[in-house]
């Protein structure tokens, strides 16, 4: 069966100054994967140039605009129709024997083929003093381990709006107890590289209207590999495991490479920016 | 001219046994490739010598050839301390630099090609994962993206040291953006100038040609389909300690010298701005660190780079020499495993040998290292430019301490080689109005091209004017001196 979603990315950016060059790369397209298919796109600017479809170092498309002339402002909308296969997260089959999947994560072929994922950033780094705040259960598998700290997380920080920013350090979102998707994630991530497990942050969509943490912006989920399965997403915002509500954009090692926009601008002034997104299932277009 | 004052040339040159001086040898005659040059001004008067000398440099301040040096509280400009008495390779000695060389940049070059696919050298366990994971140098965005021709390195500087065993050792490979070339160049032109009439005597190679195989080798690795590219030089900047050099280059090219704000990329072309509207360039040779060329993938403060530039090179619309992501086969940790990689590689013995090098990463070398600074060089893996090094038989009993802490602190970012005794040369100081000798190394340029390799047969050498000291970069307070390759 398939979800069908309507997405409206929207972002207007006001420089007080003005600026006489700009270049903004946003990075907010639906990738196209086994579970979702991009069927339409449209991109708008009021600045009346080009939006040129590119990608970007990992992978993933962006759409980039450049203006050449004398600007307060720049208003920016994507919108995407896309298809999504109802996915059930449990799908799979967990490897019954524990010593084989230690024997997979301690072989040097994995370290080096997840060295990416396994590398820790500054956002994504265990604080020293926090090493024993989730431990693993060795008794359990690398799946349950995964689920148990998506749980943790999840009753460990609580969700509030404005109070943390992308450079918050973990250290400081651990002790504060409080964060949006993005804190949960860099947590999430952080235990699971600490543990040997190849983490990486998701930035996308999620459907909107069934009161999930974190779906009025861009969210954000993990997604870790476990051996002889894959990549398996984890929402620790809303303690659920990735399915069809969540609408992947572009994975990368941290917030980092996946901020949805970048831009450079040559300007004196302070600039402004304000963005809403809006998810819709097919079904719920037609009744308005 | 003549021989009218008690004052020759090396009449006050004070050898020192246990040094291999480059001119004289044990029983202190003179070696065969310098004695024509001896027979000719070894008579002159040292006053000769400073009048030839004083011109030689005031022709480089005329004509803006000098640098800067980072850290220093009033920036200023120097021209690069420079002595007319050149050194002189004998083509035997120079056939070994050159294969050596060349093999060693083809050897990095399957290097960066395999740690940005498959990974072998790793999963094979030569190469220790660690190395990779640990270096900010690697780059992922770089990962299975296929260079031009596959070249990544496309200009190496191979710094080499003559030990006073008689045998060449390379001291450190630099693959990012090795600087100097200009200097060779502006070197041999002071000399031609000064003492044209030697160059009848002597058949040295031309090192001026450097410009012409460069830009042949840039216009090599074209983007697919197009004909006839357009080459730019990149450049930080003219506060940049190079920008000389990165102002000759373009200039002796005849290709445009830019900046990142003179570029700018719409739909993953990279275009100039100019007088005429915009002009695709296909060819960037940048003196940009990797990390700043594009803002949108790497330090997004970076404002030396052009935003767009790293999808465009991805898409193959733009080539850029060196790749991105060279850096991490200069790291000095890898350098260690620079024979290991050439005989994976190229299934050859090391035609020029390493220094034995510790690496402070490892427990029982760091253990070995703590013990011995007195007689190690400490240097950190990822700085170039000769900052950060430390000589052990120069530090204090405090300093000594301070290295302890720095190495205890963060093991990664040391190796530590024996102190080498590099070979030294004749060199004029200033300020003794004589000849001394002074230590001095060898920086060699490669260029790789599509199935063309080409050593400049000369190279720059750079002497540490301090006596006694052994760091001979620039920034460090190092001279040069014009570098002859002989034909045979």
């Amino acid at each position: 069966m398939f979800y069908e979603y309507e997405i409206d990315y929207d972002t207007q950016n006001s420089y007080e100054k003005g600026l006489s060059e700009a270049f903004w790369q946003f990075l907010v397209i639906p990738e196209d994967n086994d579970t979702q298919e991009v069927t339409y796109w449209h991109f708008e600017n009021d600045l009346g140039e080009r939006n040129s479809v590119s990608e970007n170092g990992l992978g993933f498309k962006t759409v980039q605009v450049r203006s050449k002339r004398e600007i307060d402002h720049i208003k920016f909308n994507a919108h995407f129709k896309l298809k999504k296969k109802e996915i059930n997260p449990f799908d799979f089959e967990l490897p019954l024997n524990l010593d084989d999947e230690l024997e997979i994560m301690n072989s040097l072929n994995f370290k080096v083929d997840y060295e990416p994922y396994l590398r820790k950033t500054k956002l994504t780094t265990l604080p020293e003093q926090h090493r024993a705040i989730f431990l693993f259960d060795s008794d359990k598998s690398v799946f349950e381990n995964l689920t148990d700290l998506n749980y943790w997380a999840f009753g460990h920080l609580y969700f509030k709006v404005g109070v943390t920013d992308v450079d918050t350090p973990l250290a400081e979102i651990i002790e504060k107890r409080h964060g949006v998707c993005q804190d949960f994630t860099h947590l999430f991530c952080a235990i699971a590289k600490h543990n040997g497990i190849p983490c990486r942050y998701v930035s996308g969509y999620l459907h909107q209207g069934i009161g999930f943490f974190g779906d009025s912006q861009m969210h954000a989920w993990a997604e870790a590999f476990v051996p002889n399965v894959g990549w398996i997403g984890f929402d620790p915002a809303n303690n659920l495991l990735a399915n069809h509500n969540h609408i992947k954009v572009c994975h990368g090692k941290d917030y980092n490479d996946c901020a949805p926009l970048k831009g450079v601008v040559y300007t004196l002034g302070n600039n402004e920016t304000k963005y809403s997104v809006l998810v819709k299932t097919a079904e719920e277009q037609q009744q308005q | 001219m003549g021989p009218d004052t008690d004052k020759t040339i090396f009449s006050s040159y004070d050898r020192k046994d246990g040094l291999f001086d480059e001119v004289f040898g044990k029983d202190g005659n003179v070696k065969s490739v310098y004695q024509k040059l001896l027979d000719l001004y070894g008579a002159r008067s040292i006053e000769d010598y400073v009048t030839l000398n004083n011109k030689a440099k005031s022709s480089f301040f005329n004509q803006g050839i000098t640098f800067q040096v980072y850290g220093d509280k009033q920036s200023q400009e120097k021209i690069f301390p420079f002595d007319l008495f050149p050194r002189i390779i004998d083509p035997k000695e120079w056939e070994i630099i050159e294969k050596g060389a060349i093999q060693r940049s083809l050897a990095l070059n399957h290097f960066l090609w395999d740690v940005y696919h498959d990974k072998k050298i790793v999963k094979d366990g030569i190469v220790p994962i660690e190395l990779l994971s640990s270096s900010p140098n690697y780059l992922h965005q770089m990962m299975y993206v296929d260079p031009p021709s596959k070249i990544y390195n496309h200009i190496s500087g191979t710094d080499i040291i003559k030990h006073s065993d008689g045998n060449y050792y390379v001291l450190e490979d630099n693959i990012r953006c090795p600087s100097g070339v200009s200097y060779v160049i502006c070197n041999r032109t002071a000399l031609k100038r000064a003492l044209f009439g030697v160059f009848n005597h002597y058949k040295t190679h031309t090192v001026t040609d450097y410009a012409e195989n460069l830009l042949n080798l840039l216009e090599s690795v074209k983007p697919p389909g197009v004909d006839s590219p357009v080459c730019v030089v990149i450049t930080p900047g003219m506060f940049n300690s190079a920008y000389y050099e990165h102002s000759y280059l373009a200039k002796a090219m005849g290709v445009e010298l830019v900046e990142g704000r003179d570029l700018f990329v719409e739909n993953d072309f990279v275009y100039m701005k100019t007088t005429q509207g915009p002009v695709r360039v296909d060819v960037v040779y940048r003196r940009i660190d990797d990390l700043f060329i594009d803002p949108m993938e790497f330090y997004p403060d970076s404002s030396l780079g052009v935003p767009g530039l790293f999808a465009a090179y991805r898409k193959g619309n733009v080539t850029l020499a060196n790749a991105p992501g060279t850096g991490v086969a200069d790291d000095k940790a890898i350098y260690t495993y620079v024979p290991d990689i050439i005989k994976y590689y190229l299934d050859e013995e090391p035609i020029l040998k390493n220094v034995h090098t510790y690496h402070c990463s490892r427990p029982d070398e760091l253990q070995y290292v703590l013990d011995h600074i007195s007689e190690l060089v400490i240097k950190p893996v990822d700085e170039a430019g000769g900052y950060g090094i430390s000589i052990g038989n120069k530090l204090t009993k405090e300093e000594i301490e301070e290295v302890k802490v720095k190495l205890k602190a963060n093991p990664r970012k040391f190796v530590a080689q024996p102190i080498m005794s590099l070979s030294v040369h004749p060199t004029y100081i200033d300020a003794k109005e004589s000849f001394e000798q002074r230590h001095i190394d060898l920086r060699t340029y490669t260029v790789l091209g599509q199935d063309k390799q080409f050593v400049l047969k000369g190279g720059l050498t750079r002497v540490a004017l301090k006596e006694g000291n052994l760091i001979v970069n620039s920034s460090q307070g190092g001279g040069s001196k014009d570098t002859w390759v002989l034909k045979q």
